[in-house]
């Protein structure tokens, strides 16, 4: 069904795509000039010439690697949420909040209307997509995980926030289409932190995400606790579902065995919260179990998560195995599907 | 009746001038082989006495260390155990705040004791009454990987051991008020049987101690019958997520000492006094306990940004004032 969605809006895919969840990592000279850019050392142009310098890099990285489906990298994104807060009415960024041992991060503070003032990701789409011919997806956060990880000193409910938040990231998804992205992806990696929530209004808000767009949808969803919102979660509106797979041990699996799953699903192979890069058997195998429960036509390859915290190496190392893989299991799904026919 | 404004549990360890890193800072240079333990603990001590400061200066009635030297709630315990190792980052509750989640193998033993120290630093150095904040038995087993080999109720027995064991330390060393944290019960309700027993048996070791069970981050309305015949000196309840637990409580009476976490702990949005005390007020006069503790809905450390944090206590005061005014 999905196969078809796709080749209508003109995109030729090899069995198994493969891509990657959004995230590298910066290069250090992209790091050095972010801190000088802080410190007021360095102009926002300078900034932008080796944001765009390393998306390049990051492109051509891709390209050499064999992917099939790219992402420009985000390296003119700091934290996922406040990203797009910065860049939409009715924000302000908080002072430092705690994440986990050492970690802090700057949150979003809903403080009035939420609008879309104007284009947020779109013109690095398009520079990202002018630099190759293969696709490159669009790439928001979505509605639900910007509420949940902003404080809220305006709307009177969780559910207005989401609401309002749908709003705007829907402009900034029909001007991406408008752009000529084809896929087009949501991140949701806090959807299941109320579970009782994706009734009430997180599907509702996907919805108006979406609607009247035409486009190929994936969802990233990570951060686990699926047992909770599956299979209701098969009700997200998306085409795609990129789930964080090899982190959670697999265990999905059994979930999809007991209820069917209807959607495309972009399976997680590889740990990105890991410095150990897997051998080829492993990520072999967890494809092979994957096709025990999906038919190829609805699997796509990628990484857990963004690989913004692995080394340059390690993000090397991570996707000529999930590539190398992916080949060696590619031959027998071809085999087989020509057999169907 | 007493009306006291108190501290929930933790508090923000760092803030954003660039003089309040030191505690982050000092961690970074901890974790890189810089500075021994023992210098970072220093470092520990120092905040905890500033931030036991600022609580006073908000004019606290009950003020806690902070927890400053808490990784979080629920591996600070379990860290220091034989019989569990410490696993991954998992989500707490329904935060943006990440724990290490314990794994543990069998019985479970503390190498020493782990709260006293930090308590009978933190008293030495406040003027107002401390208040130690455990988590709970039931809360640590139910948010470990148990692969003991024994069910839940085991796990429950070993924690309940370890952590009655604790507050006997603290008793010692003098604390007479002690918060047991006890959040996940709201979500698993069936498991109420392990629960109490749990919770009764650390009654026994409580001694001259008033002992209070602390619940948040869920509604504890449907619970509150049981929770108020449990043999502990009081229950400290998150109101945030609880329309109806005012109505609750006057229902079913206040008990002894009641914490009211009123002024929400997660949102920088800053409370209506007059809706609060209106609440607070229906609540006394309805079913009057013995002691009122007005406070954040739970802690503040790991939720809020420092300068929110102390607006959220200043509020805690501000709301406790008017109502002890208008008694």
């Amino acid at each position: 069904m999905t196969r078809k969605k796709l080749e209508k809006l003109g995109l030729d895919l090899p069995l198994l795509p493969t891509t990657t969840v959004g995230s590298f990592p910066k290069p250090p000279y992209l790091l050095k000039a972010r801190r000088d850019f802080m410190s007021g050392q360095l102009k926002s142009e300078e900034l932008r010439a080796l944001e765009e310098r390393a998306t390049k890099e990051w492109i051509k990285f891709q390209e050499d690697m064999g992917l099939d489906v790219l992402v420009d990298g985000e390296m003119y994104r700091g934290d996922m949420a406040t990203y797009f807060a910065r860049n939409l009415d009715g924000f302000k960024i908080s002072g430092l909040v705690r994440s986990y041992g050492n970690r802090y991060y700057r949150k979003p503070v809903i403080t009035g209307e939420v609008k879309w003032r104007g284009p947020i990701t779109v013109d690095w789409w398009r520079f990202a997509q002018e630099l190759t011919e293969k696709p490159v997806k669009g790439m928001i956060t979505g509605p639900y995980t910007m509420m949940d990880w902003s404080f809220n000193e305006y709307y009177p409910s969780r559910r207005d926030a989401c609401l309002a938040m749908a709003k705007a990231l829907h402009e900034e998804v029909r001007a991406l289409a408008k752009a000529g992205a084809k896929i087009i992806q949501v991140d949701e990696p806090a959807i299941s932190a109320r579970p009782e929530e994706l009734h009430e209004f997180a599907v509702e808000a996907m919805e108006m995400v979406m609607k009247g767009v035409d486009a190929y949808f994936i969802t990233h969803i990570c951060y686990g606790a699926f047992e909770f919102i599956y299979p209701g979660m098969l009700d997200l509106p998306a085409d795609n579902f990129d789930l964080e797979m090899s982190n959670s041990e697999l265990d999905l699996m059994d979930m999809f065995r007991a209820h069917p799953f209807t959607k495309d699903l972009s399976f997680g192979v590889v740990d990105v919260h890991s410095h150990i890069v897997e051998d080829v058997e492993t990520v072999e195998k967890r494809i092979r179990r994957a096709l025990e429960v999906l038919k190829p036509e609805q699997l796509w390859i990628d990484p857990d998560c963004g690989l913004k915290t692995r080394t340059h190496d390690e993000t090397l190392g991570k996707l000529r195995t999930m590539m190398e893989a992916v080949k060696r299991v590619r031959g027998d799904v071809t085999l087989e599907a020509r057999v169907r026919e | 009746m007493k009306i006291l404004a108190s501290n929930h549990s933790s508090y923000p360890r760092v803030g954003d001038g660039p003089g309040e890193q030191k505690h982050r800072q000092a961690y970074t240079r901890m974790e890189r082989g810089e500075i021994s333990e023992e210098e970072f603990e220093r470092v520990q001590d120092e905040i905890t006495k500033e931030v036991i400061q600022r609580q006073i200066s908000a004019a606290l009635d009950i003020v806690t260390d902070g927890q400053i030297r808490w990784h979080d709630p629920i591996s600070h315990l379990a860290r220091h155990l034989e019989g569990c190792e410490i696993n991954g980052l998992l989500r707490f509750f329904d935060t943006n705040f990440y724990f290490r989640q314990p794994v543990v193998k069998g019985d479970l033993r503390r190498r020493r004791p782990i709260l006293k120290r930090e308590f009978e630093f933190a008293k030495k150095v406040s003027a107002k009454l401390l208040k130690p904040v455990i988590t709970g038995p039931y809360t640590l087993a139910k948010l470990s990987i148990n692969r003991s080999g024994s069910g839940l109720r085991s796990v429950v027995k070993w924690f309940t051991k370890v952590v009655s064991e604790e507050i006997a330390d603290l008793v010692e060393a003098g604390a007479s008020l002690i918060q047991i944290e006890e959040p996940a019960i709201l979500r698993n309700p069936g498991d109420w049987e392990v629960f109490q027993e749990s919770i009764e048996e650390l009654v026994s070791s409580k001694g001259s101690s008033d002992l209070l069970l602390c619940t948040y981050f869920g509604d504890a309305a449907p619970l509150y019958q049981k929770l108020s015949k449990l043999p502990v000196d009081g229950l400290v309840l998150d109101f945030t997520y609880s329309p109806k637990l005012p109505e609750t409580i006057s229902r079913f009476g206040g008990g002894k000492k009641l914490g009211l976490g009123v002024v929400d702990g997660r949102n920088t949005r800053m409370e209506n006094s007059d809706e609060m005390t209106g609440v607070l007020r229906r609540i006394i006069s309805t079913s009057g306990p013995e002691e009122i503790h007005v406070m954040p809905s739970c802690g503040l450390g790991d939720y809020l940004p420092s300068d929110v944090a102390f607006q959220k206590l200043k509020k805690v005061v501000e709301i406790t004032n008017t109502v002890r005014a208008s008694l």
